[in-house]
């Protein structure tokens, strides 16, 4: 039978491929032009995601980069706003670009995010899929430590 | 074990009983006991997971000790149906070969784990109070009450696999939870759908309050010897004036003294309490599995050679009925 394998930690994990993950990282995190995105391990005694990126839109170009849920560069002059359990960034338009949403269980967290992410060739890299995402290309879907700290 | 495991199975399976959960808490005593085992045969332990949105259960039990955690999540298995449940893990237990399979012995585990080892063509030890690994052999020594309970029966299973086996809520300890753990997730491409022959209309939550008995740090329990269900439900005042929970023999439940969620023993609840007062019951094996946790016994009988006083840390010869009275009254007074 086959079967696909993911790993999954106690405290918090992310929906990715439909799988549990503690942390996964997608293309090249030092890389200062590519796109990249990182939703880093949060460690037990934390409960809020770790979001980091470099994100492009559709037609390649350059949207914003972000670190600790925060956006560091900002071009197109996205919006960051609070939500209940998370955050959330839209375009300068006001059409959503990216969701962050952590549901609190009784003994964990599962932070669901949302959105449609692409690489500077506009390559699809991200895209919703039920209720978490599937990604695409090169990355690492289950991070067994911590990428970055403040 | 050599040769079991030579012919692919290998690995402790723990079915993931999570109804209930919080207060049923069995599935992470076998997790707890299933490392035990599977340290002894040099594998892991895998916590299969069926239903639908299951991801908190799969932490939880990661928490717990889980080296895996076996998933399959899909909107329609969000109610249990036997039929569909055993299609589905007689698949899984067939593809993956675990040598050891266990659930707890819940209504759930009762109704599913026959059923499933009579597909599997293997043998099911139920309503177990203890399980080894023979030294010698490997094989899992399951050890269950049997002739109507006179003596413990270790049991083998030789040339059947998985071993499976039912065990009582409360015979293990449950290991304490880590949220530092972590643990390998697996997603079987199993073949979910089929045309089932029973379709479930809806299902209504048991209203009784859960968890009482197997928490409580006071229980008593009555027995037939009680006379009366008048007599038994002097239990309930003693309860309420202790703040304890009250608990019953199979004959009680039979006679239909108390509803059947109080039954204590092989085929009902165990439970743990700092004090577990037993009133009018003889002290059958049956009965006894299930109070073994309890930290201190009083029995009270009116037969010295009842076998509840074997056990018992105080006893008291007497009528129950009578003890219990003077006893109602006593704490009337004072409280």
């Amino acid at each position: 039978m086959k079967f696909r394998e993911s790993l999954v930690s106690a405290h918090h994990n992310y929906l990715v491929n439909q799988m549990l993950s503690p942390g996964f990282l997608l293309g090249d995190l030092n890389s200062k032009e590519d796109f990249w995105f990182l939703a880093d391990i949060v460690p037990a005694g934390m409960n809020e995601p770790n979001i980091h990126g470099r994100i492009f839109d559709h037609h390649g170009h350059f949207v914003l980069e972000m670190g600790f849920n925060k956006i560091t560069e900002n071009p197109e002059g996205c919006v960051i706003e609070p939500l209940a359990g998370g955050f959330q960034i839209r375009h300068a338009g006001g059409e959503p670009l990216l969701r962050v949403h952590t549901v609190v269980f009784a003994n964990g967290y599962l932070t669901r995010i949302q959105g449609k992410l692409y690489d500077p060739e506009g390559k699809t890299r991200v895209e919703p899929l039920l209720d978490g995402i599937q990604v695409f290309g090169k990355g690492t879907l289950a991070l067994t430590r911590r990428q970055l700290f403040l | 074990m050599k040769m079991m495991q030579d012919k692919g199975w290998k690995g402790v399976w723990v079915f993931g009983d999570y109804r209930n959960y919080f207060q049923n808490r069995v599935t992470l005593q076998l997790i707890s006991k299933g490392k035990e085992l599977a340290a002894q045969l040099g594998t892991e332990v895998t916590v299969l997971v069926l239903g639908s949105q299951v991801h908190p259960y799969a932490m939880e039990y990661t928490a717990h000790g889980a080296d895996a955690v076996m998933v399959v999540d899909h909107p329609s298995l969000e109610n249990y149906q036997v039929e569909t449940y055993v299609r589905i893990v007689s698949q899984l237990v067939e593809s993956f070969k675990p040598e050891i399979f266990l659930a707890g012995a819940t209504a759930f585990g009762r109704e599913f784990f026959p059923r499933l080892a009579k597909r599997l063509n293997t043998g099911l030890s139920a309503d177990c109070v203890a399980l080894e690994i023979d030294a010698e052999t490997g094989f899992l020594i399951q050890s269950t009450p049997a002739f109507g309970g006179e003596l413990l029966a270790d049991i083998l299973t030789p040339k059947h696999r998985p071993q499976m086996a039912t065990v009582h809520p409360g015979v293990f300890e449950e290991r304490s939870h880590d949220p530092q753990a972590t643990a390998r997730m697996v997603y079987p491409e199993v073949d979910i759908h089929a045309e089932e022959r029973v379709q479930l209309i809806r299902s209504k939550p048991d209203q009784s309050p859960k968890g009482g008995l197997e928490e409580a740090e006071l229980v008593l329990v009555g027995g037939k010897g009680l006379g009366s269900k008048e007599n038994f439900h002097m239990l309930f005042e003693l309860a309420r004036l202790l703040g304890g929970e009250v608990g019953a023999t199979r004959p009680v439940i039979l006679s239909g003294w108390t509803e059947e969620s109080r039954l204590l023993g092989q085929t009902g609840k165990s439970v743990k309490p700092k004090v577990l007062i037993t009133a009018g019951t003889s002290g059958a094996v049956q009965y006894t599995t299930g109070i073994q946790g309890a930290e201190t016994v009083i029995a009270i009988n009116r037969d010295p050679h009842a076998p509840i006083f074997k056990m018992a840390d105080l006893g008291l010869v007497g009528d129950a009925k009578t003890v219990l009275s003077l006893l109602l009254e006593k704490l009337r007074k004072r409280l």
